[in-house]
């Protein structure tokens, strides 16, 4: 059983269907990018999964249908979501920002939670007191992951963490994605424009084309294919 | 920045400035009914009718983020309720608030039903419909029986007897003289009442972590959405609470002035913009903001109310105000207004977070209590991404 299933997906905004026949699958502690251009449906897959939008199809996640879940309930279930671009509540402290990341939570253990990614991320520590929008760029999609990870979600979905980033923070935070999954056995679903990175840190690849996925495989395979090597990669 | 003195939270000093901060706020409380004069008192009162109200409004949008240019429909409703209930049925008026409370939280919680799809500019439309519909509503002539139309409800307040009472405690007399409208002390404790308990519902439901769900409502949605914040149930129980709460300050006016017309100010929309005016100059989005805004705002006006003539303006600013033909007092707090637009965009509670540092630092306590095992710290790049890249 997989993670995460999601067949014949279709979602969109009104009457508008973005994505039309929508089919991947996320294997428990795996990384899987989504590659695709502006406008193919990377984030309305996101959206769709986290129970943003109206969707219709199956999604399964641990076994359970998620297709008719509120975004509460899937929070509950295990799905976190960094949410694309500053992601963040500006106005609330960073330490506020982590302790709203455990909303759906009610047990005891938050504190601890929290002194453990202030561990993970140091940075975050220097600056808990401070307005989270205030922070730099790169700091302040940490906080978003570290406050998606406060729910303890066994599942985390990553929209576009690299835009709006310089190269150099990029690759920091891919490197604490990578880190993530590889010491405390996170699955990510992770949605890309910056192809060279994400399919470093990605075992297997889906692109969107228009609303469906025109290919997939291991991150090696797809690199070895010339077509998409030309079209994604750029070289 | 250096600060001249750095304090850390839960030490002696904090719980020492702590208290002197209490002192000072009980001290104040305690002199102004049993020492102070009646216009004192009663300005006292007013400021804390208004208090309520704008921080009632402060927890909507300050805290949620949704406008409300219907706050006066609100406060009218807790004035009616009061007005009708004790005028028509003769009960007693202390009964009346948590009538009134139910009432318009019922009410408040209709109204956000349209505030949960529209927003910004589009829910100020629908709440201003509110707030202006409001008093021609408690005007209709078929509802005259219950409303008392134009004229509204006479003997809605506390109904003394005219034999000297008094009720003192080892010598000290905190309700005054309790003789028909004079009891100025007694009023001046209901409304201090209505502030305190509005300031610890806001305190409660700000510093809990629905408080923190509000903010996150407020500064991004969709972020707060898929952290497992319930869109519509948390935006209508602010719309609930915050009308609710609107209605306290509401049934206090009615108590006042003994009776409740529809045209008075605070019913009408002028009452929604004042609630508005006096948040914003005092800071939204923070406890104490509504708080000293409705206090600078009573000052003033106060203080200007008799500048229509010449003589009573200070000689050093009357040529600035000699041509006022009515009491500027409105009229400067606007361009305070438009002034603090400029220079302090978050308020006065805004201008002291800025400055303050330079002065005092209250250094919080640590986070958490675990000591987790840190295993990202040392290697922030993973050796499958770096090296080549």
């Amino acid at each position: 059983m997989s993670l995460l299933e999601v067949s014949t997906l279709r979602a969109g905004y009104g009457p508008v269907n973005v994505l039309v026949d929508l089919n991947l699958v996320v294997e428990e502690g795996e990384i899987v990018v989504i590659l695709g251009s502006n406008g193919a449906g990377k984030t309305t897959t996101m959206r769709a999964i986290s129970g943003m939008i109206a969707r219709s199809g199956s999604i399964t996640f641990a076994g359970q249908s998620i297709t008719k879940s509120s975004p509460d309930a899937i929070v509950r279930a295990g799905i976190a979501q960094v949410p694309q671009g500053r992601g963040t509540f500006p106005e609330l402290s960073v330490e506020d920002n982590l302790r709203a990341g455990a909303f759906v939570r009610n047990d005891d253990e938050i504190d601890e939670d929290l002194a453990h990614w202030f561990e993970v991320f140091p940075r975050l520590r220097e600056r808990r007191e401070q307005r989270a929008g205030s922070l730099s760029g790169g700091e302040q999609q940490m906080v978003a992951i570290a406050r998606a990870l406060m729910s303890r979600p066994k599942l985390l979905l990553c929209d576009e963490p690299s835009l709006g980033l310089a190269p150099l923070i990029t690759q920091e935070l891919f490197g604490i994605i990578a880190s993530l999954n590889r010491d405390k056995g996170l699955s990510v679903l992770l949605v890309e424009q910056n192809a060279n990175l994400a399919m470093k840190i990605a075992r297997r690849v889906y692109l969107i084309e228009t609303g469906r996925i025109v290919a997939s495989g291991s991150s090696d395979e797809l690199s070895a294919d010339d077509s998409i090597r030309k079209a994604y990669l750029g070289f | 920045m250096k600060s001249l003195v750095t304090i850390h939270e839960g030490r002696a000093a904090n719980w020492a400035l702590r208290l002197v901060a209490g002192a000072a706020v009980i001290g104040v409380m305690l002199w102004v009914p049993t020492h102070g004069s009646n216009p004192l008192i009663d300005q006292f009162t007013n400021a804390f009718v208004l208090m309520a109200a704008a921080m009632s409004l402060n927890l909507l949008l300050g805290y949620t983020g949704q406008i409300s240019l219907g706050h006066n429909a609100f406060f009218g409703i807790g004035a009616y309720a009061t007005g009708i209930i004790v005028s028509r049925w003769g009960w007693s008026p202390l009964v009346t608030f948590p009538i009134a409370f139910i009432v318009a939280f019922v009410i408040g919680v209709l109204v956000s039903l349209p505030a949960l799809r529209i927003k910004g500019i589009y829910l100020a439309l629908v709440t201003l419909a509110l707030g202006l519909v409001f008093p021609q509503f408690i005007k209709w002539r078929k509802l005259t029986w219950l409303t008392g139309g134009p004229r509204g409800l006479d003997n809605a307040g506390f109904n003394f007897s005219k034999k000297r009472r008094t009720y003192e405690i080892f010598g000290w007399n905190p309700f005054g003289d309790m003789r028909g409208q004079g009891a100025k002390p007694f009023y001046f404790w209901i409304a201090a009442g209505v502030v305190v308990i509005t300031y610890l519902v806001c305190r409660g439901v700000v510093k809990s972590r629905s408080g923190r769900s509000l903010i996150a409502i407020r500064d991004n949605e969709t972020a707060a959405a898929v952290m497992g914040v319930n869109l519509a149930g948390t935006k209508a129980m602010a719309f609930g609470i915050s009308a609710g709460l609107c209605a306290l300050p509401g049934c206090v006016s009615t108590i006042l002035t003994n009776n409740v017309v529809p045209d008075s100010t605070f019913l009408s929309i002028a009452g929604s913009i004042t609630f508005l005016i006096v948040m914003v100059i005092g800071g939204a989005g923070s406890l104490w903001g509504p708080i000293i805004g409705s206090g600078l705002y009573v000052f003033i006006t106060q203080k200007t109310g008799d500048w229509s003539d010449e003589k009573n303006i200070p000689a050093i600013i009357r040529p600035f105000f000699s041509w006022a033909k009515t009491s500027p007092g409105t009229g400067i707090f606007a361009v305070t207004l438009i002034a603090l637009m400029f220079v302090a965009p978050r308020g006065i509670v805004g201008v002291w977070h800025q400055h303050s540092p330079r002065l005092m630092r209250i250094v919080p306590r640590r986070a958490g209590t675990g000591t987790g095992t840190g295993t990202l710290v040392d290697t922030p790049v993973d050796d499958t991404v770096a090296g080549e890249l």
